[in-house]
């Protein structure tokens, strides 16, 4: 199995084709023949700058789960939901499957994705022998299921503007959805400034990896 | 009909003398291969990490064109129509997906208004309009260097349209509210759910290996005949 980087060729990562590593310049990055997008032999800093995405993620998570994402007034009382008070509530009024979605988009997805890209990235920088195609996979899934979050903040735009009946009965969103839903975005830009490449680089020791 | 080959990994291969179009690296794990002659219908994956690295759809163009026009024509119905209404003593209320952006704007909620807008009309609607003008430029033989740009410029937003998440949002919205008041659902449901499904269709049946290389192909003749041109004025 041989890398294509070892062999003198450079993938770009925007249209797949297949360009020819230039030895002048391969630090500052090449222009794609096909698209011409930049190329490199591996994204620039892509470690350092999905960590920063990621510990951005992790903070604002704190706010998300701690204020209101929904406030409901109703003949002049406010009652304000966080995104497990919401769950809890549905599970009182017997709705158990929609809680099920809720809580996995909005608790479990987010939870797992901020732990699953750390132990990546921590798994790369200490080489540690995990195996590479469970960590690809890993990767892919957690790239797939990231938009999934964004499931709350559509519900809450809906019933924004489904109740409004004035005095009677008001649905508006609180300061927590702000904070839940860069916490979606951030943890989105984290998965695609990673370069899933590296995680294949330094396993050619282990040829049994999977 | 789909069948699956494993593609013969590089290493014996003598690299020098393939050309760079003979060529084939996994986008997933760098793996260089020799890239495999595809039939109408197959298509190959990555020996070592399971990834798809090229795909062969008969009729491709063609097909695409039907779906991102029937995309579009449930879109302005999809965004403007409403999805459901909620009466509560003697009240109604519409929502459509442009009311529900609308009502977070204007209850302060601008950051979120933006998001939701972002995600579940513009970038959805853009996607779309860049598909269409490849396909178009794919089928009436336009500007192939253009068509690259566009293309590349639908890829950056790829994953920022969020139409099947909203879906899912109107299913939970619509649990959630059916017992609180007196609950109906829209004309705008049906276009949004046609939308939906020939978005996802279309996303299937464009395939990304082939346009990418039907473009190549392109520039490089009209860049032959550009040229030719040149040299006979």
């Amino acid at each position: 199995m041989k890398r294509a980087l070892d062999a003198g060729f450079i993938l770009c990562m925007e249209c797949h084709a297949v360009n020819r590593m230039d030895p002048t310049q391969s630090e500052a990055g090449q222009t794609c023949v096909r698209c011409h997008a930049a190329v490199y032999p591996r994204s620039p800093n892509s470690l350092m700058r999905t960590w920063a995405l990621l510990l951005t993620a992790a903070m604002l998570f704190i706010p998300a789960n701690m204020l209101p994402i929904m406030v409901v007034s109703s003949f002049g009382k406010d009652s304000g939901d966080t995104i497990l008070s919401g769950v809890i509530a549905l599970i009182h009024y017997d709705m158990v499957p929609i809680a099920l979605v809720v809580f996995i988009a909005s608790i479990l997805v987010p939870t797992f994705k901020l732990v699953g890209m750390g132990l990546l990235l921590y798994s790369i920088q200490r080489h540690q022998p995990l195996s590479a195609r469970q960590r690809g996979y890993m990767f892919r899934f957690i790239e797939w299921i990231g938009r999934w979050s964004m499931l709350d903040i559509f519900v809450i735009a809906i019933l924004v503007s489904l109740v409004s009946f004035g005095s009677i009965a008001q649905i508006t969103a609180g300061p927590g959805a702000i904070a839940f839903a860069l916490v979606v975005i951030t943890t989105m830009l984290a998965a695609t400034t990673f370069d899933p490449r590296l995680i294949w680089d330094n396993t050619e020791s282990e040829e049994d990896h999977d | 009909m789909t069948h699956t080959m494993e593609t013969p990994p590089a290493g014996e291969l003598d690299l020098a003398k393939l050309s760079l179009e003979q060529l084939l690296i996994c986008h997933e794990c760098d793996l260089l291969m020799a890239k495999p002659h595809l039939q109408d219908g197959e298509k190959a994956e990555c020996p070592r990490c399971g990834y798809e690295v090229d795909r062969h759809q008969p009729h491709m163009v063609q097909r695409s064109l039907a779906l991102v026009l029937a995309a579009l024509i449930f879109y302005l119905p999809a965004n403007f129509m409403p999805i459901m209404s909620l009466g509560l003593l003697g009240q109604k209320n519409d929502d459509t997906i442009w009311s529900a952006v609308k009502a977070l704007y204007l209850s302060d909620m601008a950051v979120i208004a933006l998001i939701v807008f972002l995600s579940s009309m513009l970038i959805p609607l853009i996607k779309l309009l860049t598909q269409l003008w490849v396909l178009l430029i794919l089928q009436l033989n336009g500007s192939a260097r253009f068509g690259l740009w566009l293309y590349r410029t639908y890829h950056h937003m790829r994953e920022w349209g969020m139409l099947e998440v909203y879906m899912f949002g109107v299913l939970v919205s619509i649990v959630k509210m059916i017992d609180l008041g007196d609950l109906s659902l829209g004309l705008g449901l049906a276009c949004f759910v046609g939308l939906l499904v020939s978005q996802i269709w279309l996303e299937a049946t464009m395939n990304d290996h082939q346009v990418w290389e039907m473009l190549e192909e392109q520039r490089n003749r009209q860049a032959v005949d550009e040229v030719i041109d040149e040299a006979c004025a």
